[in-house]
């Protein structure tokens, strides 16, 4: 009796023992999967992809997802979309969004596709699925709320946790007119990428900065993979620019940046700037890209004290992936399983009409502020106040490390100009 | 002004970009498709010693270029030697080499923006009033050096005899003792270290992705086709023209259409002068 008490004992400890390396929850029901289409090579890609897999642990540990009374664990299906790749592959990102749904059987989708044109195209696929989308990360053309407020019923699925290029362009206006009246500069010279994002975003800063009383002197658009910027940087030196505003999601964009450093150009170069959100782009660049000052879309990308949860992500990403919250889709795709798992359990189900009710009704302070969808649009709703809404991650790089100077509300520091610009 | 310093180094990289291709063709009549993943191999590998096994720059670049050389070498040794003469499967071997080399390493992790190699020279001048960054000017003086450097080699010294007797007439060469297959391993050895060493030049003005491998691969193989396939002069012609129509470009019209320039260059040599600029031997073929 002694000796089978003992052996029940060690199988107990044993099975404990395997959930605890798992991750899988005690009450191992069937798990709810996410299925995540990613441009997994690419920051953006791969960034998301630990902030989703950090949620699914974190959730996973603390008991999983309570459905009907009982404790669902996530589980997450990744596939790469290579949808971030020049000539943008829109139909890879199809077929392995398709194959998400139909190989995978994810329950819901999180994270991309991560290309606007490839997000657009998707969702066709999610009404005909029926499956329940938040969009992470990439994608940043407002055409993608505007299609859900066209036509609700159709793309009802659609949500987007982050934020979109007229959202940014006004923060960038905003933040460029406390620069003008701090600096007394009025010329800005644009650079944009060759994508659908980062033309609108560039043109949109045109209208806008004109319209504010800003000279845009030139605007050029480069092919995803230029490796060299120097006719338009002289150029910008010709015109004498004060600002080059930057929107480029391609990495060989840390060359423009290493030139800009070489000229001593006198002109601040700030923008949307893939290259330069990472923690290593200071020593990639060997300290060249100081005083860039970058957009990481939403708070959190980078250690910042925006609400309480800020700092404690940043900390559990670093234990987990033994570096700091890396650029654009990190947080946001970190708060989506959060926000999914609150969704789902006020619904009760996975049913996706109940959850799309419950995700319309959500509302929780998350890692960049308040989290909470318009329901007509199903876009988050930004503010420059944490309490209000979600709000952007505007930092600038100084002595090596991303310093957050915008919105004033949760700014740690003051925009620096370089020594020969002063 | 501007177009012409410019053009000028626009010009000298992408000769230095495309002359290992060019080379290897010319002796071997091979399309080394493999081309552009052993640039971006170099780059990889000279960050690799230098951050993960700690050796200095210059060794760094030495031992990564030379590593490059021997795969190249090794690539005709083991594989082409093998199908040569088979033009398709030629073709179909060295892109398959070069692809499988590019996604090899970016599934091993060469992914994002933070592998780059230090520049030589981190400052700017003018030059005729236009502010030049100093590793772009070290490409231009290297790439001056090493065109002077190749053509004394195939000039002055015993192989280098040997692989233009190639390149002329592979059969009277071999009928004098050329070994043809030696040469071609030469030829691949020399071709992928000047892969190698204009990314040691051309890499630290930005970072290492392996998109460049196929970038580089498209523009070798616009040079080569534009100049004449198999002419050093018609390449180095040919990139001049590349070089200036791309920077021509950007200035009047767009940035955006710089690889479309390339890719019409390509098509309407081809509708042209199919032979290429200096592409004398095929275009007596063609007159036949």
């Amino acid at each position: 009796m002694r000796k089978r008490f003992g052996v029940s004992v060690g199988v107990v400890a044993v099975v404990v023992l395997l959930m605890g390396f798992t991750g899988i929850a005690p009450a191992a029901e069937k798990p709810i999967v996410i299925g995540a289409p990613l441009a997994t090579a690419f920051l953006y890609g791969w960034d998301a992809e630990r902030g989703i897999k950090l949620a699914v642990e974190e959730i996973n540990a603390a008991g999983g997802v309570k459905v009907g009374g009982k404790n669902h664990p996530f589980s997450v299906e990744v596939i790469d979309t290579r949808d971030l790749e020049p000539g943008v592959p829109v139909s890879d990102a199809l077929l392995g969004l398709e194959k998400l749904i139909l190989d995978k059987k994810a329950d819901f989708i999180v994270g991309g596709p991560v290309r606007s044109e490839a997000a657009l195209a998707a969702m066709d696929l999610l009404h005909k699925y029926k499956k329940v989308s938040i969009l992470t990360t990439g994608a940043l053309t407002p055409a993608y709320h505007a299609k859900v407020a066209e036509n609700y019923d159709k793309y009802k699925y659609c949500f987007r946790i982050t934020s979109h290029v007229i959202v940014m362009a006004n923060e960038f206006v905003t933040l460029l007119s406390d620069i003008k009246k701090g600096h007394g500069f009025n010329k800005v010279y644009i650079m944009v990428q060759d994508v659908a994002h980062a033309r609108g975003g560039g043109e949109a800063m045109k209208k806008m900065l004109s319209a504010s009383g800003w000279e845009v002197v030139d605007m050029k658009i480069f092919p995803t993979g230029t490796t060299d910027y120097s006719l338009a940087l002289n150029d910008v030196a010709k015109k004498q620019a004060d600002i080059i505003f930057l929107w480029m999601d391609m990495p060989e964009s840390a060359i423009l940046l290493k030139q800009w450093s070489g000229m001593k150009l006198r002109a601040l170069p700030m923008g949307f700037v893939n290259a330069a959100e990472q923690p290593g782009f200071w020593k990639a660049t060997e300290g060249k890209g100081e005083y860039l000052i970058v957009n990481l879309v939403n708070g959190g990308n980078a250690p910042a004290k925006i609400t309480p949860w800020t700092m404690k992500f940043a900390a559990a990403y670093e234990k987990r992936w033994g570096l700091e919250p890396e650029g654009y889709g990190t947080s946001s795709s970190y708060m989506a399983v959060y926000t999914l798992k609150e969704a789902i359990e006020k619904a009760g189900t996975t049913d996706a009409d109940a959850v799309i009710k419950a995700l319309e009704d959500v509302n929780i302070m998350g890692v960049y502020g308040r989290i909470s969808f318009d329901k007509k649009t199903h876009q988050i709703i930004p503010s420059d106040d944490p309490k209000l809404g979600a709000v952007t991650g505007i930092i600038q790089w100084q002595k090596g490390k991303r310093v957050q100077v915008f919105p004033p509300k949760v700014a740690e520091a003051k925009i620096l100009l370089p020594p020969w610009m002063k | 002004m501007d177009i012409l310093v410019y053009g000028i180094i626009n010009s000298i990289t992408l000769s230095l970009l495309s002359l290992g291709f060019t080379l290897v063709y010319s002796i071997s009549r091979l399309p080394n498709f493999a081309h552009g993943a052993l640039y971006i191999t170099t780059g990889y590998f000279v960050w690799l010693f230098l951050n993960s096994l700690g050796l200095n720059y210059p060794l760094s670049i030495l031992v990564g270029i030379a590593l490059t050389s021997f795969i190249g070498a090794m690539i005709y040794r083991l594989i082409l030697i093998r199908i040569r003469g088979m033009e398709i499967s030629e073709i179909i071997a060295t892109y398959a080499i070069g692809l499988a080399i590019v996604e090899g390493l970016r599934w091993g992790g060469l992914r994002g923006s933070t592998f780059t190699l230090p520049s030589f020279a981190s400052g700017s001048r003018e030059i005729l009033g236009v502010n030049v960054d100093d590793q772009r000017l070290l490409v231009v003086v290297v790439g001056f050096a090493v065109f002077a450097i190749l053509y004394l080699f195939v000039h002055l010294t015993r192989n280098g005899l040997a692989l233009r007797g190639i390149a002329q007439d592979e059969r009277a060469a071999m009928m004098l003792g050329i070994d043809s297959d030696r040469m071609a391993i030469v030829a691949f050895a020399i071709g992928s270290s000047l892969a190698g060493l204009s990314a040691t030049l051309i890499l630290p003005l930005g970072n290492i992705v392996v998109e460049a491998g196929y970038s580089v691969l498209v523009f070798s193989v616009a040079v080569s086709v534009i100049g004449g396939l198999g002419s050093w002069p018609g390449a180095i012609i040919a990139s001049f023209l590349i070089g200036f129509a791309q920077i021509l470009t950007e200035k009047f019209l767009s940035t955006h259409f710089q690889m479309v320039i390339a890719l019409l260059a390509i098509i309407i040599t081809l509708l042209i002068k199919p032979s290429g600029i200096l592409g004398r031997q095929k275009e007596l073929e063609e007159r036949v």
